[in-house]
C-alpha cells in the first residue's frame, strides 16, 4: 500500500515509528501477545491492543497510524462551526428509526447515543453503557448502563429506554431497520441500570454493526417522552438523545443547527457552543463556500475527487485523508452471457475451463486499478481485490493484490478473452454497464479502459438510484457499477454482499430461475458464517481473508478500489484525532484553534 | 374547374414571391447574417466532423485537464479526452438534438392543431383541453418528467423534449386555421369538392407557415438549452454521446480548475442559440409575426 | 364582468382538476420503486411489503386515486413517503416563501434591465445603441443557466466573496441576509427573462411610436422623455401585460434549475427531487401548487389586462 499522497512532518514520522516499536514489542511466544485478558474485555479495547494485536497478525502499517499521527493545536471552547453537507439537498430525518445514509447517521451520531460508539481504530468502545460482560457461548451479554445521563428534554435515561429504542426498531410501522435486530432473540432489563441481551447465535460484529450509535441505528436511543409529544414526523427533523448536542432548528433542505447540550453526560464535551449544518449538492457552490469561509468543514457524502487538489492547495484549508472504509467494483451478472456461471462450487481451475468464466476474469483482469484511481479518483484510492478495506485495518489482506487471479494484466486478459472465442474482442457483444449519477466519470474511465485493453464496447448508462435499486435487487443488468461505504466490520463485505442469501445479493431475483444474484459458493457461505461468529480476532482475520480471496479469485465481482475517507475543515478548526472515525463526523470534541 | 386552378395558382405564386421577398430581406438584416454564417460554420463543422476532427472524441488517451496547446488547441478535459474533438462531435449531435426535437414537436403539434382548428367542435375541445392542460407547466419540467418516464439517453431526451413542446406548436398551428378558416379561397375550395385532407395541406398550412417558422427556429435554440438544463440534473444523453450540453454539465465542477473545460461548451452553446434568436428575430420582422410564447423552453 | 369572471374561475377550477388527475396518474407510469429504493439498506423483506401496505401502493389504482382525491378536498396532500414523512402541505408552505422570494426579486432585477434597455432600443431603433442592447439582451437569452449561476458563484462568491455562495434566510432574519443570499440566483433566472421583456418592449414600443399621435408630436420635435414615459410607453406596456402570465411560468421554471445551483429549497427543488425519488405524494402536490399558481396568475393577468386596457370588455 503506497503512503505517497500523504505529506508528513518529521514528528508526525517520529511518532508512527515509536507506535510501531511500541506495537512490536511483544514476546511471540506468548498467546495473549503481552495483553491482559482485561485489554480485550471491559468498557473498550484500546488503540494500544489493536495496534499490537495488528502487529501480531504482521498487517500493521503507517495508514494505520494516521489518525493517530497528528497535531496538538490550543483549543478554545466555545464558537459555532458552519458545517456544509456535500452532496445532498436536505437531511430527510434524523431519526435513527429511518436512517438509511451514512450522512444521516453523521449528523445523528452527535446528537443521539447508543450503548457502544465506535474509536478511531474501528473498535467499540462504551457509551451509554459503562461495561458489558459476555457469557462463555458468546450469546448472552449483559450490558451496565451510565447512571446520571439526561436526555435533551430533562427525562432521565434508564433501562427503559433502552427496551423501548429496542421494541421501536423491531416494529416495521415505526421503523425500517428492524432486520438489523434479527439475531437479537430477546432484550431483558435486569433493573433499572442493567440489560441483558440473548442472540440467536454469537455475533463478532455485535458491538459494532447492533449497538453502535451512528451505523447501529437500530439501538440508536431514542426518547420516548419527545416522540410522543412531538410526533414521529417532527421528531425526524428534531430528535431528542443524550448527544453532546441537541437540535435546535431543522428547516428542510436549509440547515439543521445544533446547540451544545449543558446536561451531557461528559462535561468536557462538547467543546464548540454549536453546529450549523447546510446541505450543499453541487460541488461548485461547495467548494466556494468553503473558500470563502461561509462553511468551515465538509460532511456529508464523500467531497468530489477533483475538489480535493483544489482545497489542498488552499492553505486556509486542512484536508485529512485516511484509508476509508468500503469497496467499489463491477457486478457482471452471472446468469447472462458472456458471463454465465450457473455454479460457482467448482475449483478455480475446473471454472477456468468455462466460458463464462474466462471472459469475468478477462474483465477483472484488463482493468488497471493504478491507471483508474490516478485518474477517477485523481490518485486517492486503494486498489481493491476483494470486500474487506483497509479500514478494517486488521482483517485487511495487503497482499491480495499481488496474489489475486484479478491482478492486473492485460496481455493475459486478452489471452483469456481469445480463449472464451473473442479473439481481439471480435464478436463480443455490446454490453451495458449502469450505475448511479456519482459514478458518471468512472464507469467512462473502465469502459474506455476495456476498450483499449480487450477491445470491447462497454455502453454507460447513467441510472437513477431508484430505478438502479429495484434492478440490483433483480439481477437485471449486464454490469453494474456498484459498491459500498460506510464497512465498519467485515460482516458489511461478507455476510451482506457475498453470501448467496445475503440481502445486498439479488433479494428480488427469480429465486426459481437464479440460485443466487451476483455470486454463491459453498465455502464462502460456510466460512462468511463461521468468521461472524468467531470473536477471537486472529481467528476470525484467518477467516475472513480466506473468503476475502475466494470471492476474489473466483471473480464474485470485478473489485476495483477502496475509497478515502476525506475530511474537509479550515484552518481554524481543530480536528482531534480520537474523533476521526472513518466514515463519521463526530464534532463532540472539535474545537476552535 | 378553371376557377380553382386559378386560385390555387394564385396562391403559389403568392408564395413563392413572398418568399424571395423575406428571403430578400433577411439576407439585408446585418444580424441575420451574422446569425447564418455561423450557423453555417457549425453545420459544416457537424457535417465534416469525422474529417476535421483531430482525435477520436472519446478516447481517454492524453493527460486530464491539459491546457491549450498546438496539440489540443481547445485543451483536455477531465478524463484526458480532447476537448475540441469532442465539440466537433458534439456539434453533430447537438444540432440533430435540436432540429428532430423541433420537427417532431412540429409534426405534431401542428397537426394537433390543425386538426383542432379546422374540425373544431368535440375534436378542438377534446385537443385543445390537453394542450391547454400542457400549457399549464412549465416545458422544462414536463421535459423533466418524461425523461423520468423513459430514462435518460439521446433518443428518450428527443422525445421527451418534444413532446414537452408540442403545445407551442399547437396553439400557434390552430390560431392561425381559425383566421385562414375564414378566407374566400377556403370556401371556394370547399364548394369543388376538395378533400379537407387537401385544404389543409394545400390552402392552410402554406398560409399558416409564417409564424410556424419564426416559432420553430425559435424552439431549436430552447430545444438545445433545455437538453443542457437535462443533462445538468443528470437526465441528460449518455457519454458516449457527447452534447455540449453534456460536455458542459459533466465539466462543471471543473470550471475553476481547468477554464476551458467550461468556457468552449457554453461558448458554443452561447453563439448557435444567439445566431438562432438572431435569424429567428430577423425573420419575425421579416415575415411580420407578432411575439407569441417566448422563452417557451424554460 | 361578474358573469365572465365567475366562468373563468369555473374554468380555472376545471383545469386544476384535470391537472390533478392526469398527474396522478402519469405518475404511476413512472418506472422505478421507491420503498424498495429508501430500504436498500434495510434487512428486513417484510419492510417492503408492509410500507407498501402502509402507504396503499398494494391496492388498485382507482382507489388509491379516489382516496387521495377525496383527501385532497379536504386540504390534506398527504406525506411524503421517500425519507422524511414530512407532510407535503408543510414542505410546501416552507418551500413556496423561497420561490416566491426569488421569482419576485428576479422579476425587478429583470425589469430593472428590461425597461430601460426595451425603451432605448425601440426610441433609437437601429442604432448602434439599439444593436448593442439587443445583442446584450440575446446574450443573456442564450446561457444555459445552471452555467451562468456557476459563473456569478465563481467570481461573486469564491473569487471576491462579496456574496454568500449559496443558502437561503428568510426575510424575518434580516434584510440583508434575505437579499444577500438571493442577489445572485435572482440575477441567473432575472437577465434571461430580462432578454425576452426587453424584446416585448421593445416590439410594442415601436408599434405605439408608429401612432399617429406620437408621429405628429414626434414630427413637430415634441418627442420628449415625458412624452414616451406618460403616453407613449403606458400604451407600450399592454401587450407586455398580456404575455406576463407566461413569463410567469418562465420565472417558476427559470428556478427549478437555479435552486438546484444555489441549494435553495423552494417549489422547483421540490418538485425534481420529488420526481427523481418517486415521491408521489410530494410530486402530485407540488404540480398542483405550481399549476394553481400559474392558472390563477393568468386569470389575474386577463383581469389586469381589462383594467388598464378600457376598450377591452369580455361579455
Amino acid at each position: 500500500m503506497s503512503t505517497k499522497k500523504f505529506d508528513l512532518s518529521t514528528d508526525q514520522k517520529q511518532e508512527i515509528k515509536d507506535q510501531l516499536r511500541d506495537a512490536y514489542d511483544f514476546d511471540p511466544k506468548d498467546p495473549l501477545f503481552g495483553l491482559t485478558r482485561e485489554n480485550l474485555s471491559g468498557s473498550q479495547i484500546s488503540r494500544r491492543s489493536v495496534l499490537r494485536l495488528m502487529a501480531v497478525s504482521g498487517t500493521l502499517t503507517a495508514w494505520h497510524l494516521l489518525p493517530g499521527a497528528k497535531k496538538a493545536f490550543a483549543q478554545k471552547r466555545g464558537g459555532i462551526l458552519e458545517a456544509g453537507w456535500a452532496g445532498v439537498g436536505e437531511i430527510t430525518t434524523l431519526d435513527p428509526a429511518r436512517i438509511n445514509q451514512v450522512l444521516q447517521f453523521q449528523i445523528t451520531s452527535s446528537v443521539l447515543s447508543g450503548l457502544t460508539h465506535l474509536n478511531a481504530d474501528l473498535v467499540a468502545e462504551a457509551d451509554l453503557a459503562e461495561s458489558w460482560t459476555v457469557n462463555n457461548s458468546a450469546t448472552e451479554i449483559v450490558f451496565k448502563l451510565r447512571e446520571g445521563v439526561t436526555f435533551h428534554n430533562g427525562d432521565k435515561f434508564t433501562a427503559d429506554d433502552v427496551i423501548y429504542t429496542f421494541n421501536r426498531s423491531k416494529d416495521p410501522d415505526r421503523s425500517i431497520n428492524g432486520g438489523l435486530l434479527k439475531n437479537v432473540a430477546s432484550l431483558e432489563k435486569l433493573n433499572d441500570y442493567e440489560v441483558k441481551f440473548t442472540l440467536s447465535a454469537p455475533q463478532a460484529s455485535f458491538f459494532v454493526k447492533t449497538t453502535e450509535r451512528a451505523s447501529g441505528r437500530a439501538l440508536t436511543i431514542v426518547s420516548r417522552g419527545a416522540i410522543e409529544e412531538l410526533g414521529p414526523q417532527q421528531y425526524g427533523l428534531t430528535p431528542v438523545g443524550t448527544g453532546p448536542f441537541r437540535v435546535t432548528e431543522h428547516t428542510l433542505g436549509q440547515s439543521v443547527k445544533l446547540r451544545r447540550f449543558d446536561d451531557y453526560y461528559d462535561p468536557e464535551r462538547p467543546v464548540l457552543d454549536g453546529v450549523n449544518i447546510t446541505p450543499i449538492s453541487e460541488p461548485e457552490p461547495l467548494a466556494a463556500a468553503m473558500e470563502a469561509g461561509d462553511i468551515q468543514l465538509i460532511g456529508g457524502n464523500p467531497v468530489a475527487p477533483e475538489l480535493v487538489d483544489r482545497f489542498m492547495a488552499n492553505s486556509e484549508i486542512v484536508v485529512d485523508i485516511i484509508g476509508g472504509n468500503g469497496f467499489q467494483s463491477v457486478f457482471l451478472n452471472p446468469w447472462r452471457d458472456p458471463f454465465k456461471v450457473p455454479s460457482f462450487d467448482k475449483p478455480v481451475s475446473e471454472l477456468m475451463k468455462e466460458k463464462g468464466f474466462k471472459v469475468r476474469l478477462a474483465i477483472a483482469k484488463a482493468i488497471d486499478r493504478d491507471r483508474f484511481i490516478e485518474r477517477a479518483q485523481f490518485g486517492r484510492g486503494v486498489p481493491a481485490f476483494g470486500t474487506i478495506n483497509p479500514a478494517m485495518g486488521f482483517f485487511f489482506d495487503e497482499n491480495l493484490g499481488e496474489t489475486s487471479n484479478q491482478k492486473f494484466d492485460a496481455p493475459a486478459a486478452r489471452k483469456l478473452l481469445a480463449d472464451a472465442g473473442y479473439p481481439n474482442g471480435d464478436g463480443f457483444p455490446t454490453l451495458t454497464m449502469k450505475g448511479g449519477p456519482p459514478v458518471r466519470r468512472d464507469m467512462q474511465i473502465i469502459a474506455d479502459m476495456l476498450k483499449t485493453n480487450l477491445n470491447i464496447t462497454i455502453n454507460v448508462e447513467i441510472r437513477e438510484f431508484q430505478v438502479l435499486v429495484p434492478e440490483f435487487q433483480k439481477v437485471d443488468y449486464d454490469m453494474l457499477r456498484i459498491g459500498s461505504g460506510g464497512d465498519f466490520d467485515p460482516d458489511d463485505g461478507i455476510v451482506d454482499f457475498m453470501q448467496s442469501t445475503s440481502r445486498l445479493n439479488g433479494a428480488n431475483r427469480d429465486k426459481s430461475a437464479m440460485a443466487f444474484g451476483h455470486f454463491g459458493e459453498a465455502d464462502v457461505d460456510k466460512l462468511g458464517d463461521e468468521q461472524s461468529r468467531t470473536s477471537d480476532l486472529n481467528k476470525r482475520r484467518e477467516l475472513v481473508q480466506k473468503v476475502n480471496r475466494i470471492t476474489s479469485d473466483k471473480v464474485a465481482s470485478a473489485f476495483i478500489y477502496h475509497p478515502v475517507d476525506t475530511l474537509v475543515h479550515r484552518k481554524e478548526v481543530n480536528f482531534p484525532s480520537r474523533s476521526r472515525i472513518v466514515g463519521l463526523v463526530d464534532l463532540d470534541r472539535v474545537s476552535f484553534t | 374547374m378553371a376557377i380553382v386552378t386559378d386560385t390555387q395558382n394564385a396562391d403559389e405564386l403568392e408564395v413563392s414571391a413572398e418568399r424571395t421577398r423575406w428571403l430578400r430581406y433577411l439576407l439585408r438584416d446585418k444580424r441575420a447574417m451574422v446569425g447564418f454564417v455561423i450557423l453555417g460554420i457549425f453545420v459544416s463543422m457537424a457535417i465534416l466532423a469525422p474529417l476535421i476532427a483531430p482525435y477520436d472524441p472519446n478516447a481517454q488517451a492524453f493527460d486530464m485537464m491539459e491546457g491549450l496547446s498546438w496539440a489540443h488547441p481547445l485543451g483536455t478535459d477531465d478524463l484526458g479526452r480532447d476537448l475540441l474533438s469532442r465539440l466537433i462531435y458534439g456539434t453533430q449531435i447537438s444540432l440533430f438534438v435540436g432540429i428532430s426535437t423541433v420537427a417532431m414537436a412540429l409534426v405534431l403539434g401542428v397537426f394537433l392543431g390543425v386538426v383542432a382548428g379546422y374540425y373544431g367542435g368535440f375534436l378542438d375541445n377534446i385537443i385543445m383541453r390537453y394542450i391547454d392542460l400542457q400549457w399549464a407547466f412549465p416545458n422544462f419540467i414536463i421535459a423533466v418528467y418524461l425523461v423520468a418516464v423513459f430514462g435518460t439517453g439521446l433518443f428518450n431526451v428527443i422525445i421527451a423534449v418534444s413532446l414537452a413542446f408540442i403545445d407551442d406548436f399547437a396553439r400557434v398551428a390552430r390560431s392561425m386555421v381559425l383566421t385562414i378558416k375564414e378566407e374566400q379561397y377556403i370556401a371556394a375550395a370547399k364548394t369543388v369538392g376538395a378533400s379537407d385532407a387537401r385544404i389543409m395541406w394545400l390552402h392552410i398550412l402554406p398560409n399558416a407557415a409564417a409564424p410556424l417558422i419564426v416559432v420553430g427556429t425559435v424552439s431549436i435554440s430552447y430545444a438545445i438549452l433545455a437538453e443542457a438544463g437535462l443533462s445538468f440534473l443528470g437526465l441528460g444523453v449518455n457519454p458516449s454521446t457527447p452534447t455540449w450540453g453534456l460536455i458542459l454539465a459533466d465539466g462543471r465542477s471543473f470550471i475553476s480548475r481547468a477554464w476551458w473545460i467550461g468556457v468552449f461548451p457554453g461558448l458554443f452553446i452561447m453563439l448557435t442559440v444567439l445566431s438562432i434568436n438572431f435569424v429567428g428575430d430577423a425573420l419575425r420582422d421579416v415575415l411580420d409575426v407578432r411575439e407569441t410564447r417566448s422563452g417557451g423552453s424554460n | 364582468m361578474t358573469a365572465y369572471l365567475i366562468r373563468r374561475i369555473i374554468g380555472a377550477i376545471i383545469v386544476m382538476f384535470a391537472v390533478a388527475t392526469l398527474v396522478f396518474f402519469m405518475l404511476r407510469i413512472l418506472p422505478g420503486d421507491p420503498i424498495a429504493a429508501m430500504l436498500f439498506d434495510v434487512e428486513d423483506p417484510n419492510a417492503v411489503e408492509f410500507l407498501r401496505t402502509k402507504y396503499g401502493l398494494d391496492q388498485p389504482i382507482y382507489v388509491q386515486y379516489f382516496k387521495w382525491f377525496g383527501h385532497l378536498l379536504t386540504g390534506d396532500l398527504g406525506q411524503s413517503i421517500y425519507g422524511s414523512r414530512m407532510d407535503v402541505t408543510r414542505t410546501i408552505a416552507e418551500a413556496l416563501p423561497r420561490t416566491l422570494s426569488l421569482a419576485g426579486l428576479s422579476f425587478v432585477i429583470a425589469m430593472i434591465i428590461a425597461v430601460p434597455a426595451g425603451l432605448i432600443s425601440a426610441i433609437r431603433k437601429n442604432s448602434p445603441l439599439d444593436h448593442i442592447v439587443t445583442i446584450v439582451a440575446f446574450l443573456g437569452l442564450s446561457m444555459p443557466d445552471f452555467w451562468f449561476a456557476i459563473i456569478l458563484i465563481i467570481i461573486f462568491a469564491a473569487n471576491l466573496h462579496w456574496l454568500p455562495a449559496i443558502g437561503y434566510v428568510p426575510l424575518a432574519e434580516g434584510f440583508w441576509p434575505w437579499f444577500s443570499h438571493l442577489i445572485l440566483p435572482s440575477i441567473a433566472i432575472g437577465t434571461p427573462f430580462a432578454a425576452v421583456i426587453a424584446r416585448m418592449i421593445r416590439s410594442s414600443m415601436l408599434e405605439v411610436l408608429q401612432m399617429e399621435y406620437i408621429r405628429v408630436a414626434r414630427s413637430k420635435g415634441l418627442l420628449t422623455t415625458r412624452l414616451i414615459l406618460v403616453h407613449a410607453f403606458p400604451n407600450a406596456l399592454i401587450p407586455v401585460v398580456t404575455v406576463m402570465g407566461i413569463a410567469i411560468a418562465l420565472l417558476m421554471a427559470g428556478t427549478v434549475i437555479v435552486e438546484n445551483v444555489f441549494a435553495i429549497k423552494g417549489l422547483g427543488r421540490v418538485l425534481i427531487q420529488g420526481i427523481l425519488n418517486r415521491d408521489y405524494p410530494v410530486v402530485q402536490g407540488s404540480i398542483i401548487v405550481v399549476s394553481a399558481i400559474f392558472v390563477f396568475a393568468n386569470l389575474l393577468v386577463d383581469i389586469l389586462y381589462t383594467v388598464i386596457d378600457p376598450r377591452i370588455r369580455y361579455d
